[in-house]
């Protein structure tokens, strides 16, 4: 490792972020449930439902909370308290504060924020499946002092609403599954205004007693009115204002998502105790610098959505508030019987969620199943874009390919050594200056022909644009930005500036309507000097990171479009600038182009919604084999999450990797929706043909192994689109009746196509265990070896070698040519490989369209089902498109691409006397004799299955047929 | 598709000579594996000849053969590399290695160069007229797509840069040659100072011993007839005095010089401190480390106060000279008059010193502290100057003899180009490369210049680019290159290296430069010096098949 400039152990700075003990709302929200667990049953949540408040219609329950904040003269707070009813089975409960919302309060300091709740989180995340329910109904049987709603499929699900204290249980088939405030941590700090106190004089010893009065009432003002944190103080115009709330999950032993973390996928306990953290999970969107693993620190992004799992149950909660939030996870042992310790006990599962401001407003899902609760969380939150096909082969990005002619020098070498790629990035040196929209005229002299020689074979380019504006003279961006007023305003309401990449600069506020239409106008090709078609954008920072900001971030008090505080809006801050982005990219190929094409946008910030405008990355990780365990996690939380095109930086983003290390990364990155290899200005060049024998050969397998398996990769990122289906799947989603392999999330499944991959993270590995959940056989991709679940097994992988098998039952379809890029397979063959499973039957699936424009929305697509059945001893391909108005023209110029090869895992020892089979395709007359097509087998052996190959049955990809090994 | 490095550099790597009938081959078949595909009813793949298929499957776009051999003007088994994942339904004929039995598909380009294109090309939608110009690798028009024939058009500015690159050649060879007899010129005259320096060797010898002789001769007339004389007077402090005196001025000369490879250092350290503050300005600072160098004002004080004159600075010679009862301690207490912080290292100085007055005998010889009478200084003089001659002309010898051992590449030819340079611009730089001396990068904006390396030796090395059509780059094939170490530090980073790749041109020229890694640079060269390597290189006929 000669010169290798990183020596120092990287480890992330502690003292720039927030402990719960240093965020004032955090640590009082966590006080009050301590006082409130250490009364117990004598603890008395303030918080009453008044009984004669309550109306229902319409799939809507209405009511007024009451807060009691003086239990001698029995003041109270009015609470307006909503839980709606939705069709699809999904429940909101919301609560929001009166006085906010009418206005009767007074701002300090002269503020100009606004006096309400923020109440438009939901303008931002929420896109769909509002459609209230029309089957539910107030239910007579209630008990008394409570109400009670039934509602859901087949009205199976029940909502029970406790007025004193309240709280609200949500059952599903007769069972709980999920209770509000049951611990009575319920706390919706009130507006008041300040009294000023007579400044006490301070005596020796005194300090304690106080607190402890504080304690007492759970009330520690010491945070109420301003906060100071890194040299920044908060002004806090509105005061105290937190929302919090427990929610328990009774009997559910696993909870997952609430992304971006670093630990396991299966959340941890937060309260302390061995292998638990100390910390509550924080979502607070921040550039955190060499983040650290197993953490529960706040990352880059925030998806506040949690999934409860026991045995068959999933169930999950969406909390919509994009404020600062921490989440307090414990796991409750309950022994039904103490003199029967272990028998008919179980494990609940209790969080504690509070925000800095907003309301409380979540989302109930009662699940079933995993696929349930996503679906239902992904249409009120939104699919994933369907993205176009060069967004899911291979990128190319360094921190900096540093002139234009290294870029096609770059090119040039990936199709020398005939590796695909898709997409060449660049990173921040592109620009003159680091002003976005502009080249460095010294070093891209000649950015069009850049783009035009990655145009000639189909590839793309994509440049970094930030949210940060550099503030200099004569830069035609910020003086627009400045003169319409378009950026975020600091607390005194003008212009916010901070400090970024460029040095002093101002951000561009993407919740103003015309800010976005003026970001917009910018990546206009007129606009955006050499801009071509084939050019797409990357949203770094946007959390947003300020490096002279408290915790690499802005103010809290800063404001926004609306006056809305920056506080209250934080979170989604990152995704209103993608959202700008993508509508700019969408907008600028109107007039130059043919055909409207999706839009390509990476983000590192990322709230719930996010999905729908493109792909996110774990941002900045490191060269370490344990960074490379930890992405295999992290990725399949934001699958289970709605989010599911992400990806982490291949090699490790900080350092050097090892040779061994790049190409078990690369192994591991064919296995994720966001393939991207990416590395610091510090490292040394690590193109995959720089690692030379034997690295540069198996890396190549790697790639085109996830080129082979494209169709299969498009295939799932529809079904992502279309349903939410993560597109790399974690054991407990495909197999949620298995007990087991609850906490498994070493391991992954593509989609539905049964490919189940188990990426090699330790160096020096020769094999590896993989857990199989179920009774099914499995096949070693590579040489059919046999593996027979339940179980873990261990499997070989030598360098070369990615361990992956394919479970029985499933189709899987391939492209096995190699090309330059993922464009320029388009017209090529397919092969089907069937696995047959232990019934002899084998599923699959096929989407394909043009892979660039929205033609698929009028049905320029082919979808097809491929069934082998195992009694017929027939494959067929039937069409599950729904026909539209290009359907037609789009098979028209697929009408000559056709299934060259079908390949039978574990053909059945009877084919062996075959030699051909029948082969008939739709629309050919019923009087033309069956084609035939050759068939060949070959035994098992050596623990390797039989297999079978059909030779060019010549089928078309978008028509019905049949292939008949029988006759 | 096994790489094999050519030890030729190659014009054109894929370039095929065109032999053989046209006949009727099967399609994207070259004439030397035409023989294979004369069966009419059965093909034998190439390397599996045991594997039979009917002709029928030969291009028929699906791939049968193990090596690809039945499918040489399709895609199909394009696959068929140990670039590709495999299973055993692409190895079921036999244990083998994969590898692919054609280098590709044949395009004919007439009038132009005949090339393989590799398989992976073949119907892809893309027209690949760099390497096949006849468009024919795009036969079955996939999406569409039409290749017209543009071979007339490509063949002729091919020949017309062909002629001119081989014009340009010529010249570079003739340039050469004339390189090689200037080294050699050069060489010779080395060799004839190196004899001129033994025989002034030998005669100094001789002179030292004579005097030697002399010297011996007068002390043994001068014995005894020593009187104490005005030199006396000056005694044993004097002399000590003298020679401190004379040291003090050294190591003031040493101090200024120093002082002002200091200042040039700082100048540089300015430089890169403004580099810092423009990094630290435009780097987060969570993760800016903090710390540049402490301003060093105090220290310039004390280097000025020392480097004025001793009056200035309180020493006052005379004081010594005169004071013939001073012990020869006070020598050793001189750096008590010293600022404070030059002390430590004054006093190091002065150790040295006295280390070499115990050398020459001064401070131990008690015993001849009287002067020497003027005959016996004179002859010492004169023994001295003989023996200084003798040392500097032995120098001289042992450095003409190294830079006559050293590399200086094949036929001495660097020696021709020593200390010449050459430069280009490159972004926001002017790069430089002195032949045998050290690359140098130039702010185009101003500002220091930063040694990017010192030459440290000539070696070979293996490289694999693209060759343009002006014939401006290294081919795939064993270049001379010349390494620099040990340029400027870096920050958070190595000493700057740069490795300097010649490939053959008419004229010195720096065809690219690129950073390959932090700090560690790779430039391209052309100089005539290397164009013979290249000019036996030109094939006179070659397959190209290891290329492909």
């Amino acid at each position: 490792m000669r010169g290798n400039t990183i020596c120092r152990s990287l480890s992330v700075k502690h003292e720039n972020f927030k402990t719960c003990a240093q965020s004032g709302f955090c640590k009082r929200n966590r006080d009050y449930a301590d006082h409130a667990s250490s009364l117990s049953s004598s603890w008395d949540s303030p918080y009453k439902l008044d009984s004669s408040s309550i109306k229902f219609s319409n799939g809507v329950l209405s009511g007024t909370l009451l807060k009691t904040i003086d239990t001698t003269t029995a003041e109270t707070v009015r609470l307006p308290l909503i839980i709606t009813f939705l069709e699809s089975g999904t429940a909101r409960i919301t609560i929001d504060e009166e006085r906010r919302q009418t206005g009767e309060i007074e701002l300090r300091h002269d503020s100009k924020a606004r006096k309400e709740r923020y109440n438009e989180a939901e303008k931002w995340a929420i896109v769909g499946g509002m459609q209230l329910s029309s089957g539910a109904a107030v239910s007579r049987d209630a008990e008394a002092g409570s109400t009670k709603v039934v509602y859901g499929p087949g009205s199976t699900f029940e909502a029970v609403i406790f007025h004193a204290p309240f709280g609200v249980e949500f059952e599903r088939g007769g069972e709980t599954q999920i209770k509000f405030n049951e611990k009575g941590y319920m706390n919706v700090e009130h507006w008041r205004p300040k009294i000023e106190k007579p400044i006490e004089e301070k005596k020796e010893g005194e300090d304690a007693t106080s607190e402890e009065v504080a304690k007492e009432i759970g009330e520690d003002e010491s945070t109420w009115w301003e906060e100071s944190f890194g040299g920044n103080t908060d002004s806090k115009p509105r005061g105290p204002e937190s929302v919090g709330i427990d929610v328990t999950f009774p009997g559910y032993e696993h909870v997952y998502g609430i992304a971006e973390h670093t630990g396991p996928l299966s959340l941890k306990q937060t309260r302390g105790g061995e292998g638990n953290f100390n910390e509550p999970y924080r979502l607070y969107n921040s550039d955190v610098f060499e983040y650290e693993l197993d953490s529960p620190m706040t990352l880059y992004g925030s998806i506040p959505f949690m999934q409860a799992h026991k045995k068959d149950s999933t169930v999950g909660i969406f909390w919509l508030n994009a404020a600062e939030t921490w989440i307090d996870i414990v796991k409750a042992k309950v022994s039904a019987n103490p003199l029967s310790l272990g028998i008919g006990g179980h494990t609940d599962t209790q969080t504690h969620w509070f925000s800095e401001s907003g309301l409380i407003d979540v989302f109930v899902f009662l699940g079933p199943t995993p696929k349930d609760v996503v679906r239902s969380y992904s249409e009120l939150t939104g699919y994933t874009q369907l993205p176009q096909q060069f967004a899911i082969g291979y990128h190319q990005c360094r921190w900096n390919y540093v002139t234009d002619e290294d870029v096609r020098d770059v090119d040039r070498k990936f199709d020398k050594h005939l590796i695909p790629y898709d997409v060449i990035w660049l990173d921040i040196e592109y620009t003159e200056g680091k002003k976005y929209f502009t080249w460095d005229p010294l070093t891209f002299p000649d950015p069009l022909g850049m783009q035009k020689q990655l145009d000639a074979h189909d590839r793309k380019l994509v440049a970094i644009i930030d949210p940060h504006i550099k503030n200099e003279g004569g830069y035609s961006v910020v003086d627009e930005l400045k003169s319409k007023d378009l950026a975020v305003h600091n607390k005194d309401d003008t212009i916010y500036e901070g400090w970024c990449w460029p040095g002093s600069s101002y951000w561009i506020d993407c919740f103003s309507p015309s800010a976005r239409k003026w970001w917009a106008g910018l990546f206009q090709y007129a606009k955006f000097p050499s801009s071509a078609p084939n050019l797409f954008i990357w949203n770094d920072m946007n959390e947003p990171s300020v490096f002279n900001g408290p915790e690499t971030t802005m103010p809290k008090d800063n404001l926004h479009h609306g006056h809305w505080e920056h506080r209250d809006v934080h979170n989604i801050n990152g995704m209103t600038l993608i959202n700008a982005t993508y509508e700019a990219l969408l907008s600028r190929n109107k007039a130059e182009e043919k055909s409207l094409r999706r839009p390509f946008v990476l983000t590192r910030s990322f709230y719930s919604g996010s999905q729908r405008l493109g792909a996110m990355w774990t941002g900045d990780n490191q060269a370490s084999w344990d960074h490379l365990a930890a992405s295999v996690g992290m990725i399949l939380s934001m699958g289970i999450s709605g989010f599911p095109f992400a990806g982490a930086d291949v090699g490790g983003f900080f350092g050097n990797p090892s040779k061994e290390l790049l190409t078990r990364w690369y192994q591991a990155g064919a296995f994720y929706p966001f393939f991207r290899g990416h590395a610091h200005i510090d490292t040394r060049r690590r193109e995959p043909y720089l690692a030379g024998a034997p690295y540069t050969e198996i890396i190549t397998q790697a790639l085109r192994l996830r080129y082979s398996l494209l169709p299969a990769w498009y295939t799932a990122f529809y079904q992502a689109s279309t349903s939410g289906t993560p597109i790399v799947q974690p054991n407990y989603y495909v197999h949620p009746g298995d007990e087991k392999g609850l906490a498994v999330d070493d391991q992954l499944y593509l989609g539905n196509t049964g490919l189940l991959a188990k990426p090699v993270t330790s160096e020096g590995a020769e094999s590896v265990d993989i857990y199989l959940a179920d009774a099914e056989t499995y096949y070693d991709y590579f040489d059919f070896t046999t593996y027979q679940g339940p179980g873990t097994k261990t499997i070989p992988a030598p360098l070369e070698k990615i361990p992956i098998l394919m479970q029985g039952g499933h189709i899987v379809p391939r492209r096995e040519r190699p090309r330059r890029s993922s464009g320029l397979m388009k017209f090529d063959p397919f092969t089907l490989v069937v696995v047959l499973g232990n019934s002899g039957d084998a599923e699959g699936e096929l989407y394909l369209d043009d892979g660039e424009s929205f033609e698929y929305e009028a049905g320029a697509y082919i979808h097809r089902k491929f069934a082998y059945s195992g009694p017929t001893s027939t494959l067929s391909s039937e069409d599950l498109s729904i026909e539209g108005k290009k359907t037609k023209q789009y098979l028209q110029t697929m009408m000559d691409v056709r299934v060259e090869k079908i390949i039978i895992i574990g053909a059945p020892e009877s084919w062996k006397i075959k030699s051909e089979v029948g082969v008939s395709e739709e629309g050919t007359n019923k009087s033309t004799p069956v084609k035939k097509a050759a068939l060949s087998w070959h035994a098992a052996s050596g623990g390797k299955a039989a297999w079978a190959v059909v030779r060019n049955p010549a089928v078309a990809i978008g028509k019905g047929w049949k292939v008949d090994f029988a006759s | 598709m096994k790489r094999v490095v050519s030890l030729l550099c190659l014009n054109y790597a894929a370039s095929v000579y065109a032999a053989g009938g046209e006949g009727s081959r099967p399609r994207g078949v070259g004439p030397e594996f035409a023989k294979f595909y004369k069966d009419a009813v059965t093909f034998s793949c190439i390397t599996n000849p045991s594997v039979n298929i009917p002709i029928g499957r030969v291009n028929d776009d699906y791939c049968d053969c193990p090596d690809g051999s039945d499918e040489p003007g399709t895609s199909a088994c394009a696959h068929v590399s140990p670039l590709s994942p495999h299973t055993p339904v692409d190895q079921s004929h036999a244990r083998h290695n994969i590898s692919l039995a054609l280098p590709g598909f044949y395009c004919k380009n007439k009038g132009h160069v005949p090339t393989y294109v590799p398989f992976t090309s073949v119907n892809d939608g893309i027209c690949d007229y760099e390497l096949c110009c006849d468009g024919s690798e795009e036969w079955d028009h996939v999406g569409g797509v039409k290749c017209e024939d543009r071979c007339q058009q490509i063949g002729k500015e091919f020949r017309k840069l062909d002629e001119a690159r081989q014009k340009s050649l010529g010249n570079a060879g003739r340039k050469r040659k004339e390189l090689v007899a200037e080294a050699g010129r050069l060489r010779k005259e080395v060799e004839d100072r190196l004899m001129t320096l033994g025989t002034e060797i030998e005669g100094s010898e001789l002179k030292v011993k004579q005097l030697e002789g002399e010297l011996a001769e007068v002390e043994r007339r001068e014995k005894g007839k020593v009187v104490r004389s005005a030199v006396q007077k000056v005694g044993k402090m004097g002399a000590l005095v003298g020679l401190a005196k004379q040291r003090t001025q050294e190591l003031r000369e040493t101090l200024e010089r120093v002082r002002q490879e200091r200042d040039s250092s700082r100048s540089r350290l300015e430089e890169l401190e403004s580099v810092l503050s423009t990094f630290k300005e435009e780097y987060n600072p969570n993760f800016n480390d903090e710390g540049g160098p402490e301003p060093d004002a105090a220290h310039d004080r004390d280097l000025n106060a020392i480097t004025q004159s001793d009056k200035e600075n309180g020493i006052d010679w005379e004081e010594y000279e005169g004071e013939e009862d001073s012990d020869t301690d006070v020598l050793y207490a001189f750096e008590n008059y010293l600022p404070v912080s030059l002390r430590g290292w004054v006093d190091q100085k002065l150790r040295d010193l006295r280390v070499t007055l115990i050398d020459s005998g001064i401070l131990a010889d008690t015993g001849s502290s009287s002067g020497e009478s003027k005959a016996v200084a004179d002859a010492q003089q004169r023994l001295n100057s003989a023996r200084n001659d003798l040392d500097n002309s032995r120098k001289s010898l042992t450095e003409h003899k190294e830079g006559l051992d050293k590399d200086f590449g094949p036929d001495d030819i660097f020696r021709a180009l020593k200390g010449q340079c050459i430069s280009t611009d490159s972004g926001e730089y002017t790069y430089e490369f002195c032949f045998m001396d050290k690359t140098t990068q130039k702010p185009k904006k101003g500002g220091g210049h930063t040694n990017m390396g010192n030459f440290v030796r000539v070696e070979r090395m293996t490289v694999d680019e693209d060759l343009p059509p002006n014939g401006k780059g290294l081919g795939t094939c064993e270049r001379i290159a010349m390494k620099h170490e040990n340029g400027q530090h870096c920050w958070n980073g190595p000493n700057r290296a740069t490795t300097v790749i010649l490939g053959c041109a008419e004229e010195g020229e720096i065809w690219k430069i690129m950073e390959e890694e932090k700090c560690v640079y790779r430039m391209e060269v052309g100089t005539p010096a290397v164009c013979e390597a290249l000019g036996q290189a030109v094939p006179k006929k070659a397959d190209g098949r290891d290329e492909l």
